[in-house]
């Protein structure tokens, strides 16, 4: 998880909201609507959403379990349904594996149509205007900005997503991660690793 | 007790009109009201066996309802929105 500094924050008297809110929330709890330990449990679980972990464990499974990964491919949304995601905006996962000869990124030139279940809410560039029409146009050069250079013999595939079919990348297990655990693995794999404008790097 | 609404789920119900503050996909919950009233949102919603389909339009209206203030972020803007659309609900019987 990221740093994250909210900032904004002043000690201060509570706001007239802020007052609103809380004698809602009291009333709620007296109608018994609501406990403070069931509203404490969402803002918990909310907090610590972060979607791309989900993927990131797709993504290990895949490179630990030969098996996994065929049935990953063949397969898309029902494999990643047995690590128990799922549900809206990911119905129908396609999954597309980068080989040392194709490297694949995905786009969605429509809207930002985005596979949430496994890769959390998209990045503000990805539903940017410019990336959805250069992904498409000049793929390798929206790589390089990135920061990934992929040589020549590489062929660049984009993928554009749906509200059908939402494209998932599996990269390829970066050298040096033998006999790495499958969380150490899934620790690598960031979310533009499975947009595809990154590769994971052993770390 | 059972699990709570996925937020992939609420952010879906949400989506267009009325999507939930974020930053760089993180929820931003600038102080601890603005994450409990999201929260007391989620649980009445599933207690009451309420839809966020019926709650999106009270959000949507009170966003749109609200007077602009420059001196207000958009998060505290878009919670103060969310009580009003709770209030709202309740008002209406639809939360009870």
């Amino acid at each position: 998880m990221s740093d994250h500094d909210h900032g904004h924050h002043h000690p201060r008297e509570a706001s007239e909201v802020e007052l609103r809110a809380r004698a809602l929330e009291a009333l709620l709890v007296e109608k018994g609507l609501v406990s403070t330990d069931a509203i404490d449990a969402v803002v918990e679980l909310y907090e610590n959403d972060v979607g791309p972990q989900n993927g990131a464990r797709v993504v290990a499974r895949a490179w630990v379990d030969p098996a996994y990964r065929e049935r990953l491919l063949e397969h898309g949304t029902e494999a990643i349904a047995e690590l128990g995601f799922g549900g809206t905006e990911g119905e129908n996962m396609v999954v597309v594996a980068n080989e040392p000869r194709v490297h694949n990124m995905v786009t969605c030139t429509l809207c930002s149509c985005y596979p949430w279940p496994v890769l959390g809410l998209p990045p503000t560039w990805y539903k940017s205007p410019p990336y959805r029409a250069r992904a498409v146009a000049e793929p390798r050069a929206v790589l390089t900005e990135f920061g990934l250079e992929l040589p020549d013999h590489v062929e660049v595939r984009v993928w554009d997503s749906s509200a059908e079919i939402r494209y998932l990348v599996l990269p390829m297990r970066p050298a040096g991660t033998d006999g790495w655990s499958e969380e150490q693995l899934a620790e690598i794999v960031t979310r533009d690793c499975m947009i595809g404008t990154a590769v994971p790097v052993a770390t | 007790m059972t699990e709570p609404t996925a937020l992939a789920d609420v952010d879906a119900a949400l989506a267009g009109a009325a999507p939930l503050p974020r930053d760089n996909g993180e929820l931003v919950f600038e102080e601890p009201w603005q994450g409990r009233v999201l929260g007391m949102g989620v649980v009445a919603l599933e207690r009451t066996g309420s839809s966020w389909a019926d709650f999106r339009p009270h959000l949507v209206a009170a966003i749109e309802r609200r007077p602009h203030d420059p001196g207000e972020s958009p998060a505290t803007a878009y919670y103060a929105a969310f009580v009003d659309a709770l209030e709202s609900l309740m008002s209406r019987g639809e939360l009870s």
